[in-house]
This record gives C-alpha cells, sequence and structure tokens, in this order.
C-alpha cells in the first residue's frame, strides 16, 4: 500500500492522510453526549490556511516597512515588530513542516 | 493566529513614548521663542496619556481574564504658568513697560522628561525584545 504518492517531492496536497483516520479518532476525541466526534479539517486544509496567513503576515510587514521607508509612517518600530512577527510566524511554519517530513519519514523506515 | 499577544499594547506604548519625545522636543526648540500663533511666549506643552483596551476578557480565560489594554496619547495641553519677565525695551515683543516674557520651559524639567521617556521607550523594547525570545525558544521545544 502506498501510503503517499511515491513521487518526491512531496506536494502539500499530498501530504493529506490517505489513511482513514476516523476510527483513531474516534478513539482518542472525547465523545459528546451525542456521540458524534468533533471533526476538523483535513491536515493539508489546515496547512495551507497557516501558509497564507504566513504569506499575509510577510506582505503586511513588508507594507509597512515600505511606508515607513517612504515617510509617510513615521513609527519604525511597526515595521520592525510586523518584520519579527512575520518571521516568527515563518519559524513555526517551517518547524511544523520539519514535524511533519520527520513523522513521514520514520514511517518510511518502518520495517514492514 | 495571534503569536506575539502582548506586543499590541508594547506597540502602542512606543507609539505614544515617541509623541511624548516630539513634545519634548518641541519643548527645548521654543525655550526662547518669544512670538507664538496665538499670541504671547510659546507655553510649554505637556503629554497626557490613557489607557485603550484591545480586547475585553477572552472567552479561553473566563472572567478572570482582565483583558490587554494599551497605553495612547489622550492629549497635549498646555502648561499655563507664567514664564519668566526680563526687562528689554529694544525687543521687538516688549510690551509697553518695556519687559519681555520668555517661555515657562525650564531645561533642567525637560531633560528630566526626557530621560524619562527615553527610558520608558527602552523599556517597552525590552519587553518587544523579550516577548520575540520568548516565542523564540518555545518554538525551540520541537528540535
Amino acid at each position: 500500500m502506498a501510503l503517499i504518492g511515491s513521487t518526491l517531492p512531496v506536494s502539500i496536497q499530498s501530504l493529506r492522510p490517505p489513511i482513514d483516520l476516523a476510527p483513531a479518532r474516534e478513539m482518542i476525541a472525547p465523545k459528546g453526549p451525542s456521540g458524534i466526534a468533533p471533526t476538523g479539517g483535513q491536515f493539508g486544509d489546515i496547512f495551507e490556511k497557516m501558509v497564507s496567513g504566513v504569506e499575509q503576515r510577510q506582505a503586511e510587514a513588508s507594507a509597512i516597512t515600505r511606508s515607513v521607508l517612504l515617510g509617510d509612517n513615521p513609527n519604525l518600530h511597526q515595521s520592525v515588530i510586523a518584520m519579527q512577527e512575520a518571521s516568527l510566524s515563518f519559524s513555526l511554519m517551517v518547524e511544523v513542516r520539519n514535524k511533519v517530513v520527520e513523522g513521514y519519514q520514520e514511517l518510511m523506515r518502518m520495517p514492514v | 493566529m495571534d503569536l506575539l499577544t502582548g506586543i499590541s499594547a508594547t506597540s502602542g506604548a512606543l507609539n505614544s513614548q515617541r509623541t511624548r519625545l516630539d513634545i519634548i522636543a518641541q519643548n527645548i526648540a521654543n525655550a526662547r521663542t518669544t512670538r507664538s500663533p496665538d499670541g504671547g511666549p510659546y507655553q510649554r506643552r505637556v503629554v497626557n496619556f490613557e489607557s485603550e483596551l484591545i480586547r475585553s476578557n477572552s472567552s479561553a480565560f473566563g472572567a478572570k481574564d482582565p483583558g490587554l489594554a494599551t497605553v495612547r496619547v489622550a492629549g497635549v495641553t498646555i502648561d499655563p504658568t507664567p514664564g519668566p519677565t526680563f526687562n528689554d525695551p529694544g525687543h521687538p515683543d516688549a510690551d509697553a513697560q518695556g519687559m519681555v516674557t520668555l517661555p515657562n520651559v525650564n531645561l533642567a524639567f525637560e531633560m528630566v522628561d526626557l530621560i524619562t521617556a527615553s527610558r520608558a521607550y527602552e523599556a517597552n523594547l525590552n519587553v518587544a525584545k523579550n516577548s520575540r525570545q520568548m516565542a523564540m525558544r518555545t518554538l525551540e521545544i520541537g528540535k
């Protein structure tokens, strides 16, 4: 069984878990009174949202920096803070990616 | 997604302290100005701050969460105390008795204000630096 599309590099789309996780979710998720486990989005969707959030932050930071450099905005600290936020969210995204790749490699090393 | 939560409060504080520094610069620059647009000598300006709510208590922490407030400039008021006078009949701004009124700017006070404002700015910069460092150190958990 091919866990994930065999060609590398792995695209975000192909990182979606191909295994049906519903039974596992049912096992770990706390059940509500109706017995229905809360359904979250797929990992790919969440990661896509995260990437677009990071991109948006970078765009905001560059817009503020541009306005400071052009003299429209005297608040230098806003630009630096925005850049730091962008860099931090990027680091978080890289960290998440590292964990995902690590988990994938761990799975591939598993002797069957 | 709000990674650096306290930073918006710090940003407002930096903004306010910068305004305060601007006003102090204006006071020092006009320490000997005997003519102003509203007549008479320049009057010293004082900046007042007020706190501004960024977010009220969030549901995540319940009623115990005090919310988050930053600071903003409430307004710039004019110090009404009269300035010192001296006799100089040849001065273009002298009154009928030959007395000239100087601005009520005391350079010693302004320097003290300048130091406190710049120290406050520095303190807020350190808060910003620390909150970033905390976030970076938290990310290192995963390594």
